[in-house]
Formats: C-alpha cells, structure tokens, sequence
C-alpha cells in the first residue's frame, strides 16, 4: 500500500517535469522554430494555398493553441509527415528504432558489465598499482575524442591500411530470394551479417564509454568499501571475494543501476549520431542527423521530445523499482 | 619554532591546497602543458604565429617537411599552422562556454540552496530537471533550429548580430550549467545552517547580501573545478558537433580538421587526422589531470600533507 502511495507520488510529481520538457520542446523547435510554409509549397504558389499551409500548420494559431495543438502530437504519437520524403514520422521512426536498439545494445551491455569488472578489481587493489594503471587507462580512454576513435577503428578493422575484416560502411541487407533456404540458414546469415556490420560500431562504443563507466563504478564501490560493516565482516574473517561479491557490490548495485537504467533512453530513442552517421547505419542517430542537415522539423521534434519524456519516465521508474528492492527508502529522502 | 608551524599558523583553504597542488607532481605536469597551450592559443589571437594557416598551397597532400610540419590538406594548406589555430578555437569555446555556465550554475545554484525547501528552490531544480531530459546534441539540434534566421539587436548602437553562428555555445552553456548548479546547491544546504549565515541573518543581513559576501564566496573551490571539467567538456562537445554539421563553421577548428580526414585516412593521407588528434589528445588528458589534481588539492576531507 505504502509503495503504491510512493509511486503516485512520484507520478504527480513527474507532471511537472513532463510539462517543463514538452514546453521547452516546444518553444524551442515551434515557437522559435523555423517556417515551414516554403518548405512544403510547391513554387509559384497562389496566396490561398499559403493561406491554407498556414492554417494547416497552425502559424495563424495563438501561442497557447499552437501549444495545445504540438501537445496533441505529443500524445498521440503523430508528428505529422517529413518535410523532405513525405512519409510519416511515426513509421520512419518504427523502422529505425530498432536498427538503433540492435546496434546499441552489445556495447551497452559489455561496456557496463566491463566496467564493473574493470572497477571492482581496481577497488580491490584500491591505492596500489593496478588500481593506479586501471585510473590511468580510463583517464586515457577519456580523453580521446570519440570522433578519432571511429575514424582510427575504421582505418584499422576495415581499410587495407589496417586489417580490413570487415565492411567499411552498411547494414544488413534483407536475405537474397532463395526458394530453398531454410530457417537455419536464413537465421545464419543475419547473425553473420549483423555481426559484421556491428562489430566495429560495438568496439568504438566500448572504447568511449569504458573509462568513464570504470571511473564512477570504482568511485562507488569504493565508497561502499569504506562503511562499517565491510571492516565488522573482515573482522569476523568473511573471505574477501565474499565481501566484494556479496556485500560491496550489491550495496553498491543501486547507484550503478540508476546510471544504467537512467541512460537507457538515450541510448534506445536518441540512437548515436555519431556512429550511425559514421558507419551509415539507417538507426535513429542517422534519421535525426538527415533531419538536422536537412532542416527537416517534424522528425527533430519528435524524436527530442519522445526521448525527454521517455527520460522523465525512466526516472520515476527507477525510483519505484528502487522502492520495491529496498523498503529503507521513504519519500522524504 | 620550525618553519611548518609558522605556515600552519595562518593557512587558508587556498594556500594550503596550492601547497598540496604544487606536491602533486602530475598535476604540475597538466598545469604546465595546460599554460603551454594558453600561450600558444594566446599567441595566434594576437597575430603572433600560425597566420598563413589559410594560404593555399600548389600541391595537396605534402609529406611532412622542414616548411610544412605536418605535411599539408587536400588543398594544399600547412596542417600544423591550422592546427595551432585550432587551439585558438577550443580555448575560445572552452573558456566562454566554462566561464558563463560556472557562472550560471553557481549562482543559481547558491540561491537554490539558501532558499532550499521553497518555491525558489523548486523552480530551479524543475528547470535543470527539464534540462538534462534532453539528450545533448539533440538539444544543440533543437537550439539552432530556434537561432536560424535570430538576431541579437544592441539597442543605442543599431547593431543587429546574428545569433545562428552561436548556437553551438548557447546550447552548451545552457546545459553545462546544470550539474554546476546541482553540486553547489548541495555544498550550500549544507553551509547554510552554518553559525556565520546565522548569524549574519540576526543581525538582519538581506538574502541576496548573505549569499554574495557568505555563501558564494564559500563555493569558489567548486566553481573552480567545475569549470575545469567544463572547459574539457566544451572542447570534445566541439568536435562531435562540428562533424554533426552544428559546430563551427567558420575559421578552423579541430572538429573541422578531423571531419576532413575522414576521407584523408581512407586515402591514406594521415597529417590531418594525426595533427588534430594529437593536439586536442593531450590538451584535454592535460586538462583532465589538471582538474583531478585541483579536486583533490582542494578536497579538505583528503589529508596528504
């Protein structure tokens, strides 16, 4: 009874945080927004049609309307069509999310399990020397550009310069057309093809996101290794393993987790810009880079404000998963 | 009397942690390549060095020789000069965008904490709340889609400047600000139950006056090392939006030069990617071991001398 309070709670909360990111969306890419009219018109278009345009889009519309009007494409998922195709947001986006989701979701994965790896075993050294290399790495890691890292990958797993494994750009193309191809060998080839095109991708995207996972994961699990009850469990000759394993790292599970789940709307709606611009993957980043080049509005402020609200909600979500596994938490906190 | 005890004696926050910065032998190191890259990004405002970095060349692609450092592009322009200038470009992004958003958050952030648990406080932490739902270079996106075709009008002068170009640095300071803002009003829930701000309320001091002469002061070491960590942040942000076409777009930059090599290093040609890389490589690995030696100078808690 208590949780489900706690949730309501958090819920009404949220409203005005939805509020804030929907109005910011919307003063941003609507209100101060470029003109679309020109952009749909045809040339040499009489006065009644850009009349009608107008009309269509809401220009003539007070501020307060024009809101309502944006809101009502909020909720239901329709942002009208792009201005460069035609074809509708909702169904440009359906197919890209989950290019984007498969593309990210490896890297996500390894990068964070990695990471955790990476940062207990520097905290169990914590101050002597492979701790101190582990620190090292991930300063390095964190210093470099992502954009070098795809441009460096690139030239050495796909070009003749370097070892050239695999495709320097692309994505998996449907299977050819086959008659007598079983289920067997059509799952083959996407799992090869998958695999080839999203290798690269997946090793630049841990390389970035390595050192600064390791560096927050061992500031945590540190942290942890500092409370009371580890030295109470040393002193009564619980084996070390134990204590890290058991006790430090599920303590320490609920900010990792907060990161992990917190980042997942970014990495599911926002897709990434940069690899699937660099490695020409048709996910969400490259539809959103056309649409940033293109100065195509329908499909930027969908997926910004998609991706905000889909955010507000991960947030309260964690919150009451968080309230569910551990009863200490209590809304005053 | 040793000569220790005569330091201890009137030791402040500041001198003691320039102490424990200046025994930090890597972060002297950062401090030195840091100023090295100051002087130089100094040097080519003032017209100094690196001026002819957009004199076209007769033959594209050079090796590297005694004229051209690290060879030249694909139109014949001497890498090395563009290169320098391009540290130009990332300090003055760097130091506008650190600067104003350290500003920003820390004020807002000073006056969220004394005024924690009213509406003030609720409106800030609503506005950075809504802030940081929106992925960033989406927000830089959204952010130059409002600016196209604006413009910044200075009133008695008649001057109409126009604020596309800027998009980039508007949309970093306006997100930057925010985990400044959080941080500080954190240190400052904190200092406000301190005995001093009592104090100086008893004796009827205003609001503002306490958090500007009593509690902004208190928060500097923060503002410092935040606006380290943005500097960093600013410089890499560039370069990802320059090659998204939302960056620079005028003069050089290092995101312009790595944009470019993307087709150099398919083609072989490596002095652009390797120029760029290296030059903005150890500026921010410099910059971030700087700000960790700054934390850990100015953390009170840390006690290694």
């Amino acid at each position: 009874m208590e949780t489900l309070q706690y949730a309501i709670r958090k819920l009404i909360y949220a409203i005005p945080l939805l509020f804030g990111v929907t109005f910011l969306s919307f003063i941003l890419m609507v209100h101060f927004g470029p003109d679309l009219t020109y952009s749909i018109l045809p040339k040499s278009a009489t006065q009644e049609q850009i009349e009608e345009i107008r009309a269509e889009l809401g220009y003539d519309l007070p501020f307060l309307q024009r809101y309502g009007k944006f809101m009502k494409e909020v909720v239901t998922l329709d942002f009208g069509s792009s201005t460069s195709s035609g074809e509708k947001v909702s169904s440009i986006l359906k197919k890209a999310v989950p290019v984007s989701f498969l593309v990210a979701l490896p890297a996500f994965i390894l990068a964070n399990l990695l990471g955790i790896l990476l940062a207990l075993y520097a905290a169990n050294h914590r101050g002597r020397f492979p701790d101190k290399a582990v620190m090292v790495l991930a300063a390095i890691g964190m210093s470099i550009s992502y954009l070098m890292v795809v441009i460096a990958f690139q030239l050495i797993f796909c070009t003749s310069y370097g070892l050239n494994w695999f495709p320097v750009q692309g994505w998996v193309e449907p299977p050819p057309d086959y008659p007598d191809a079983t289920a067997g060998e059509i799952f083959y080839y996407y799992w090869y093809y998958y695999w080839s095109y999203v290798a690269v991708p997946t090793l630049a995207s841990i390389f970035v996101a390595l050192g600064y996972n390791t560096r927050f994961f061992r500031a945590v699990i540190v942290e942890e290794l500092n409370r009371d009850y580890v030295r109470t469990a040393r002193a009564y000759g619980v084996r070390n393993r134990k204590i890290m394993m058991k006790h430090v790292l599920k303590n320490a599970m609920i900010p990792i987790s907060t990161r992990i789940i917190i980042t997942l709307p970014f990495v599911v709606i926002a897709g990434n810009l940069v690899v699937e611009k660099f490695f020409g993957i048709p996910g969400v980043g490259l539809v959103t880079y056309d649409a940033i080049t293109n100065g195509d509005l329908p499909i930027v402020k969908a997926v910004v404000t998609c991706t905000a609200v889909l955010y507000v909600l991960a947030l309260i979500l964690t919150d009451i998963v968080y309230k569910i596994i551990d009863p200490r938490i209590s809304y005053s906190k | 009397m040793s000569e220790k005890e005569v330091i201890v004696g009137r030791e402040s926050l500041w001198t003691k942690s320039g102490r424990k910065l200046l025994r930090d032998r890597a972060g002297v190191a950062a401090m030195v390549v840091v100023g090295i890259y100051g002087i130089i990004a100094l040097l080519v405002s003032f017209g100094v060095i690196a001026q002819d970095w957009d004199k076209l060349g007769e033959e594209g692609f050079e090796g590297m020789s005694a004229a051209h450092w690290f060879g030249t592009n694909i139109n014949g322009q001497d890498i090395f000069a563009r290169a320098l200038q391009g540290i130009k470009t990332a300090f003055q992004v760097g130091v506008v965008v650190a600067i104003s958003a350290t500003a920003i958050g820390g004020i807002l952030g000073a006056i969220a904490g004394y005024f924690h648990r009213t509406i003030v406080d609720e409106v800030i932490m609503w506005i950075y709340g809504c802030i940081d739902a929106i992925p960033f270079y989406l927000f830089v996106a959204a952010v130059a889609f409002a600016l196209k075709g604006a413009e910044f009008t200075v009133p008695v002068l008649d001057l109409h400047i126009s604020l596309a170009p800027y998009a980039m640095h508007i949309a970093m300071i306006a997100t930057f600000w925010s985990s400044t803002c959080r941080i500080v009003r954190g240190e400052v829930i904190k200092i406000r139950g301190l005995e001093y701000i009592q104090a100086a309320k008893a004796i009827g001091v205003g609001p503002l006056t306490i958090i500007r002469r009593h509690v902004m002061p208190n928060t500097s070491h923060l503002l410092l090392v935040q606006s380290t960590i943005a500097f960093v942040g600013a410089i890499k942000s560039e370069v990802i939006l320059t090659f998204l076409g939302l960056g620079v777009k005028e003069g050089v930059s290092w995101g312009i030069m790595l944009s470019e090599s993307i087709n150099d290093v398919l083609r072989g040609h490596m002095g652009n990617f390797l120029g760029a890389s290296g030059f903005l490589f150890v500026l921010v690995i410099a910059f971030n071991m700087f700000a960790d030696a700054l934390q850990d100078a100015l953390d009170p808690k840390k006690v290694s001398g």
